[in-house]
């Protein structure tokens, strides 16, 4: 269960990496929409980076931090390997799309307890992820 | 994922040196002690015990250095602090980890502490603006006044084992980024996060002599107290050191001093409380830092007789204690570290049985615990104390440790007067929904550091860390604006021309 802010961020951190790799894994297969996914796979990174700024600036001993009511669960968000043809690993990428929103979500939800500047971020993360799925769906 | 365990920065045994004038040499003293990882109980170094001749030299050097380092612009002097903030960030994780292992604090408490001595480097940088006089033409008739802040030449720290790394940055960049010169005593229980400070003070290439450390125990304490050539003395620890050895023998040798001491602060709950916040609060201010902070929670005042709220918050208090996992700081799953050596697990043990003695209910016994794989010599677990009274040991002294003792009043007027009864001064804080029993309280509570809807509060670097009674000894506290008056003299210039 994720239960500290060192553990969320960490979470977050690994999401992002493992999709970032996958997308470019999947870009050097094919070559026609290397540049699409490659600039998703960049912006994973971006996005893991904003969060451990955000969370290194704000962490604090100034007032409480540090205790969720509501731990998060790490087996709720999966990346999972993008296979198959063109389409069908758009699909899954898509889905590994939504399990970061999904994380994104929860965390904005629930990370108040732990650092107050986390949840903008997250819900602002959250709302960028959604947008890029239509470069996504167009390689579909 | 609750069992990543981050990697050590701290491989082998370290063997602690002081450095003075830029220069990282060995203590005059031939005795060292162990600074022992309360975790895991490895040894991360020796730390000399230290010596009269230690703090000379360092004093010396720092006397040395003034003044042409008065003389470097102020612009100058914050430049170093910015060169400072930009290592400091790219050591972040490092400094960190270290402070962990020393320590014992959880790895999010470590860099909330990292943080928030980068905050002090931060407002540091801001000194033309911070140390400016003021003036005033024409007080008569062509003669103008005005007043301008100097700095008076060797400042020095001694710091406490529970903020390695912080505490010493509440005081030194604003003393050193005025123009004074500075010498930092770290504990000799956490000797190791002021080593990796010393390290970016080289790096960011600071003047030799400008900032130095010395290490050890009492003998170099008395030395800073004694020394001639010392203006000031910041001390952070217990009331016994800071009233009777510090503020005494410091300001009776004409010494700035400021100490701030022990506290025992209270929490007031009214019925009116927004729960779930207030729970998740509580928790971080009874047993962050396994309660080894003078701004932790000591007393939960539950106020009104709303038995069915009453009960129902304290099951939820106690619940979310419960649930807190114990172990090793750098396993980025774990809630709450161990004391931070065994002497501190025995005393704070002690107070619970001295709780048991006296009447009050064990509701949690924190003796009772699982630290995993980690030995049990520094590991407590939370306990709560129910039907406690004020005249209690366990009401009315420190713990230093993660106990919360429960008390109950009829009204805030009586949470008010128990609040007011203590020794300590240090913080307070209330819970409600009301604006005016909010007011009144901040109004009347005789606390320097005051919380509202939120736990024991520390003041931001731009702000003084305040404290009253018992707790603070001296007139002007660390950070804010008193800390540029602590370390400046005003100067007042009346000028006429013919």
């Amino acid at each position: 269960m994720i239960k500290t802010t060192s553990q969320l961020i960490s979470l977050h951190a690994k999401l992002e990496e493992e999709a970032a790799e996958k997308l470019r894994a999947l870009a050097q297969r094919h070559p026609e929409a290397a540049e699409a996914l490659n600039r998703l796979a960049d912006e994973n990174i971006q996005h893991r980076d904003t969060v451990t700024r955000v969370y290194r600036e704000g962490v604090t001993d100034a007032f409480e931090v540090g205790y969720m009511s509501k731990p998060l669960n790490e087996g709720d968000y999966t990346i999972n390997e993008l296979e198959g043809p063109l389409k069908e690993a758009v699909r899954t990428a898509l889905l590994n799309e939504d399990a970061v929103i999904k994380f994104c979500l929860d965390a904005s939800r629930d990370a108040n307890q732990l650092i107050p500047s986390l949840p903008q971020t997250f819900s602002s993360l959250a709302k960028r992820k959604e947008k890029r799925k239509a470069l996504l769906d167009s390689l579909v | 994922m609750c069992m990543v365990v981050l990697d050590e920065p701290i491989k082998g045994v370290l063997e602690v040196m002081n450095y003075i004038d830029g220069e990282w040499v060995e203590s005059g003293s031939e005795e060292y002690r162990e600074v022992v990882n309360p975790a895991t109980m490895r040894t991360l170094a020796k730390v000399p015990i230290g010596c009269a001749e230690d703090v000379e030299a360092a004093v010396g050097a720092a006397q040395e250095a003034f003044p042409a380092w008065r003389r470097t612009t102020p612009l100058t002097r914050a430049r170093y602090f910015f060169r400072l903030k930009e290592l400091l960030e790219e050591h972040f994780e490092t400094v960190s980890r270290v402070c962990t292992m020393e320590h014992g604090k959880i790895i999010d408490e470590s860099r909330g502490e990292v943080r928030r001595g980068i905050e002090n480097v931060e407002v540091a940088s801001g000194i033309p603006s911070l140390m400016m006089g003021y003036n005033l033409e024409d007080i008569s008739t062509g003669i103008d006044e005005a007043v301008i802040k100097q700095p008076l030449g060797v400042f020095a720290c001694i710091a406490p084992f529970n903020f390695p790394f912080m505490v010493p940055l509440w005081f030194m960049p604003i003393a050193v980024a005025t123009g004074n010169t500075y010498v930092i005593k770290p504990s000799p229980w956490t000797p190791l996060s002021m080593v990796k400070l010393m390290e970016l003070v080289e790096e960011a290439g600071f003047p030799p002599g400008v900032i130095n450390t010395v290490n050890g125990d009492a003998e170099p304490v008395q030395a800073i107290l004694q020394h001639p050539k010392v203006k000031g003395v910041s001390f952070v620890g217990s009331t016994k050191i800071g009233r009777d050895v510090v503020y005494r023998e410091g300001a009776s040798r004409g010494k700035r001093v400021q100490a701030q001491c022990s506290a025992k602060n209270f929490l007031v709950i009214m019925p009116d409380a927004d729960v779930e916040s207030t729970v998740s609060g509580l928790l971080s201010s009874f047993f962050g830092n396994t309660g080894q902070r003078c701004l932790a929670g000591a007393n939960l005042v539950m106020v009104g007789d709303d038995q069915k709220f009453i009960e129902g918050f304290l099951a939820k208090v106690k619940k979310a204690a419960q649930g807190i996992r114990i172990g090793y700081g750098l396993d980025e799953g774990v809630q709450m570290g161990p004391l931070q050596a065994v002497p501190r697990k025995k005393r704070v043990a002690e107070y619970i049985e001295k709780g048991i003695e006296e009447g009050a209910k064990l509701a949690l016994d924190g003796r009772k615990y699982d630290s995993g794989p980690y030995p049990r010599d520094c590991f407590l677990g939370p306990s709560i104390f129910h039907g406690v009274q004020p005249d209690m040991a366990i009401a009315k002294e420190e713990i230093f440790g993660p106990i919360m003792s429960v008390l109950h009043v009829g009204d805030l007027g009586e949470a008010i007067e128990m609040v007011n009864a203590s020794n300590y001064g240090n913080a307070a804080s209330i819970f409600t929904g009301s604006g005016k029993a909010a007011r009144k309280f901040q109004y009347e509570v005789e606390c320097g550091n005051i919380g509202v809807n939120i736990g024991t509060v520390a003041p931001m670097a731009f702000f003084p860390f305040s404290g009253m009674k018992d707790s603070f000894f001296g007139d002007l506290h660390g950070q804010g604006r008193d800390a540029i008056d602590f370390f400046t003299e005003n100067k007042v210039v009346i000028q006429r021309w013919p």
